[in-house]
């Protein structure tokens, strides 16, 4: 038993058990496993009964299923038995269908040798009365019929039976109908008349001449087309300068001469549809797309010719080749002015074309997917469509147009810029000079442009241009003003717009203060530059929209990639810095992230005009006395004789600056401002004396400071007087040992700015702390 | 946030036909394209590889060759990474054609970028026209690197773009060492491994 072989008690070892404890265990076990037998024992006797019933219950079953056996045989020899019946009379209804068939295919023989004789008679004097449409119907019901099997049922079969004669009187027939209507419909081609064409045009299908009828018509329609593209080419050229419509009269026709094939294609697609059946649009297209092709090719050379757009952009290359030529002079430039109109009607003529091609791929593609085809066939089909688009003539002119647009409108841009900067102004009141609003107004202006040409790549290739335009020479030439730095000595406003001539900033002058103006300018020239930059992308983006949403996959991952690349201009506006060589530590929090150019020249700011003008400010702190009586501490009370003086000075720093600078500029150098005071102060208190009365009031100057300089900011200011404020309550201390309520487990929400060797250097400020306590704390 | 620790522009040149798409292609879908037809304007890809442990995207624009689309082409230069020129080794013609188009990376193109001269087709090199040291010495003249490729036995093509990935990203490290930590720079491929998007 299992319950046995689990016991591992060691009966062998029973024998050798002296001591009592031992024997009285083993016999505990025993007995405990004796329960458990016994328990088990109980168990298997209880299903013992239930056992015993399922037996005899089973055996009630057998003769049951004696009888359930021979049921089955019998079931089994009825089911073959109906099968065999089922298949001997399916069998006959299989021949009845068969016998019935063979008679409708004779019924059918029978007709059509009808047919034939009705066709025969029918067709001679359909042509007589020249019925065209009806001996063009009989003829379509002869080549329906199967003349090999015709000719197999009927015993005449030999030459020179009735069917024989009739079959040769067709062919005839078709023969004479086709030769006549091939004639006529030349005639009607040649006259332009309308309605014969159209009517001709219907009985090529029924002769089994699709292609042909279908090539003919649209010779008709190309001529149509062709016909009235070159009356409008005539108009174009003889058009009033003055009219409206003059500037934009290529991009005009080469509308109409889209919207003459469009609707070619509107109304003849019914047509085609009806009498030749669907799936033949590609075809239909492809014919008019050569006259398309042609007359667009002639309306590009007319613009080309009219416009001197080769003129222009052989113009624009030769200037680009010599090197971006800063140094060529004037007469030999071209303005970018009259570059301005043509661009215009360039991207019209673009846009025009890609609304043209998407119209042609949609009706292309309906009438494709119309049919049922495998995959394949439609698969070439998509992909020769495709392929005419791609490589039409009109496509390869205008592709040739945009890639020199591509190239003007960059001229015309960097032009544009570079005028805009060289006539930069200020305006008195003006934060920035005319040349922000004047350069962002052009990039917008030109790649917007750009954007409504319809063409992805396009669109791409002017991004790019603004993005290098702002990265390259704008930066730089932003960057370049700031690195001269800012003069130091005082400044003097109305001195420094007197200088201005005609608000621009002298190019070479020894006037100090008109170049500070011009440094200030150019601090908020860049961050609202930094402002501008993002709005462009927002605008540009929205004005990508269309592009977007008709473009899917690539051509929306290109448009989307090179917007992020100009959003991220305002990254690498701080990347040229090497931000680490400057005074990184003074300038004020990480508000500022990705405005180092910023940061840069306030740095330089500081550097020039405000911690020389500080120094000797803070120095006074040193002339009052921080070892003071009760009397000294309330005459200081009454009539300070450092703060009030300070705060004043700043006051009037400040303001000599607050009117020039955009708000967040300012705010800015009042951070900046800050740091230096806190620095300066820092330094200039650590080499003072204090007693605790000193100590206290030390304290209330630094509430003064806090309190004026919280006032002309939005940012807080606390934070950076941390490390002065705790300065002043170790000064403020009764006791040396003091200091320990505040220190360690004892400091609460305060967070030391101070080391444990700053503590110990403050507290030996003051006169009145021996040196051994303050060496023996324990900090 | 995407998943990838730095992107890199990488942008391909070169006559018409030499087989830039075809090394794209390649590279970024591991297939030799059956009868694709000409690129029209710039066709653009991506393909994130692993170096050295981190994720690097690699944005491939791969430009026409086609006169008529050189303004497109040119307006990528400046905000390339890197510049894959290529010629086809059995044409004479295309590899003529370098010179000009080393003018207009010059021209165009910011100055730190890593240029890398490509001899494709090297499957055909029973027509080959332009020797292997002919193309080493071009190379060289205009301080380029080389490798000879094939896009239709996939040979040196995974090699090429993994070239300039690590190269960059060592670049990179090598500014941000300043900044930051020092990372090992990579030396060979042991740690490099491809992945798709
Ligand atoms: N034998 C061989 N043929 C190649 C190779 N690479 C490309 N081709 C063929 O060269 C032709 C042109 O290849 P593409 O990749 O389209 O050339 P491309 O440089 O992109 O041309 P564009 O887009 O017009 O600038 C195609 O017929 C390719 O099959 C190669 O490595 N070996
Ligand atoms: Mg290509």
């Amino acid at each position: 038993m299992a319950a046995a072989t689990s016991f591992n008690f060691d009966t062998a070892n029973l024998q050798n058990l002296t001591e009592m404890k031992d024997i009285q265990e083993a016999y505990d076990l025993l007995c405990k496993e004796e329960s458990k037998i016994a328990e088990e024992i109980d168990d298997l006797l209880d299903h013992q009964t239930n056992l015993e019933s399922k037996m005899s219950s089973l055996y009630r079953s057998v003769p049951n299923l004696q009888v359930v056996s021979s049921d089955a045989k019998q079931l089994g020899s009825m089911v073959s038995f109906t099968s065999d019946l089922a298949e001997n009379v399916s069998g006959k209804v299989r021949q009845l269908d068969l016998a019935k068939g063979r008679v409708q295919d004779a019924i059918q023989r029978v007709n059509d040798v009808l047919d034939l004789k009705f066709c025969t008679d029918g067709v001679q004097t359909a042509l007589q009365s020249e019925d065209y449409e009806k001996a063009a119907g009989h003829i379509h019901r002869y080549l329906s019929l199967d003349e090999k099997v015709l000719k197999q049922i009927t015993p005449d079969s030999k030459e020179g039976g009735s069917v024989d004669v009739a079959l040769h009187v067709l062919q005839d027939a078709k023969l004479n109908l086709t030769k006549i209507v091939r004639e006529k419909f030349d005639i009607a081609l040649q006259t332009a008349d309308r309605a014969s064409v159209e009517r001709f045009f219907k009985i090529f299908p029924l002769l089994g001449l699709h292609d042909e009828g279908l090539e003919k018509f649209s010779k008709y329609l190309k001529s149509q087309i062709a016909d009235r593209c070159q009356e409008q080419l005539a108009q174009a050229a003889t058009l009033d300068p003055a009219d409206r419509r003059a500037a934009v009269v290529y991009a005009d026709t080469l509308t109409i001469l889209f919207e003459d094939v469009g609707k070619v294609v509107e109304i003849h697609q019914p047509l085609v549809e009806t009498y030749y059946g669907p799936g033949r649009l590609l075809q239909l297209i492809q014919w008019l797309q050569a006259e398309c092709d042609k007359q667009a090719s002639k309306i590009v050379d007319d613009f080309i010719k009219h416009r001197e757009f080769n003129v222009k952009s052989r113009q624009v290359q030769a200037f680009l080749h010599r090197g971006g030529g800063r140094s060529s002079t004037t007469h030999e430039r071209l303005d970018p002015r009259d570059l301005d109109v043509m661009l215009a009607e360039c991207t019209l003529l673009n846009s025009r074309t890609e609304m043209y091609l998407r119209f042609i791929r949609n009706r292309v593609m309906n009438d494709l997917e119309s049919v049922d085809e495998d995959d394949k066939t439609r698969g070439n089909k998509t992909a020769d469509l495709e392929k005419l688009l791609r490589e039409c003539l009109l496509s390869r002119r205008i592709q040739e147009l945009i890639g020199n647009y591509i190239v003007m409108e960059e001229y015309f841009m960097r032009e544009s810029v570079t005028k805009a900067e060289s006539m930069d102004s200020l305006e008195q009141g003006s934060h920035t000079s005319s040349m922000v609003d004047d350069i962002f107004f052009i990039l917008k202006k030109c790649t917007k442009r750009a954007i409504s040409s319809g063409s992805v790549d396009c669109a791409c290739a002017l991004l790019n241009h603004t993005t290098t335009i702002l990265e390259g020479d704008y930066q730089e030439k932003l960057y370049s003003k700031l690195r001269a730095g800012f003069p130091s000595g005082s400044f003097d406003v109305a001195q420094a717009y007197s200088m201005l001539q005609q608000g621009r900033f002298p190019t070479s002058s020894s006037d100090t203060n008109a170049a500070k103006l011009e440094f200030m300018t150019t601090l908020n020239n860049i961050e609202v530059s930094l402002e501008y930059i993002q709005s462009l992308k927002r605008s540009l983006t929205e004005e990508c929209a269309a592009l977007l949403s008709q473009n899917k996959d690539v051509g929306k991952d290109k448009l989307e990639s090179c917007l992020n690349d100009l959003g991220a201009v305002t990254h690498k506006f701080k990347d040229v810095l090497d931000v680490s060589t400057f005074y990184v530590n003074l300038i004020a929090d990480n508000k500022f992230n990705g405005m180092q150019m910023v940061q840069y020249g306030l740095s330089q700011l500081s550097t020039s005009a405000i911690k020389p003008r500080l120094k000797p400010w803070v120095e006074n702190f040193l002339s009052v006395n921080h070892n003071i009586t009760e009397d000294e501490f309330s005459m200081y009370e009454a009539n300070d004789p450092f703060v009030q003086n300070f705060i004043m000075n700043l006051e009037q720093l400040l303001a000599e600056f607050k009117d020039f600078m955009t708000a967040s500029n300012y705010d800015a150098l009042v951070s900046l401002v800050t740091n230096e005071v806190t620095t300066q102060l820092e330094q200039t208190v650590l080499r003072s004396v204090f007693n605790r009365l000193g100590g206290l009031h030390f304290d209330k100057e630094l509430r003064s400071l806090v309190t004026y300089l919280t006032s002309v900011t939005q940012w807080t200011i606390r934070d950076k007087f941390a490390r002065l404020t705790q300065m002043a309550t170790i000064l403020n201390l009764e006791r040396v040992a003091e200091i320990l309520d505040y220190w360690g487990q004892n400091s609460g929400p305060l967070t030391w700015r101070l080391t444990p060797t700053e503590v110990r250097q403050v507290l030996s400020l003051r006169v009145d702390f021996r040196s051994e306590d303050i060496k023996r704390l324990k900090l | 946030m995407e998943d990838y620790k730095y992107l890199f522009k990488v942008v391909l040149i070169g006559n018409a036909g030499v087989g830039k798409t075809c090394l794209v292609r390649r590279f970024t879908q591991g297939l030799f394209p059956p009868g694709q037809g000409a690129t029209i304007g710039v066709d653009f890809m991506i393909k994130t590889v692993e170096i050295g442990g981190d994720k690097v995207k690699l944005q491939v624009w791969d430009t026409a060759g086609q006169e008529r689309f050189r303004s497109i082409t040119q307006s990528y230069y400046h905000s390339a990474d890197a510049l894959v020129l290529v010629y086809d080794i059995t044409s004479r013609e295309s590899f003529n054609s370098l010179p000009g188009w080393v003018k207009e990376v010059e021209q165009y193109a910011s100055r730190k970028i890593i240029s890398v001269l490509v001899g494709n087709k090297l499957d055909l090199h029973t027509e080959r026209e332009i020797t292997v040291e002919e193309g080493n010495s071009c190379a060289e003249s205009h301080n380029m690197r080389f490798l000879e490729t094939s896009a239709k036995d996939a040979d040196n093509v995974d090699r090429l773009f993994l070239d300039i990935a690590v190269e960059l990203t060592n670049n990179v490290r090598n500014v941000e060492i300043k900044n930051g930590p020092i990372e090992e720079e990579i030396r060979d491929h042991g740690s490099v491994q491809g992945c798709c998007r």
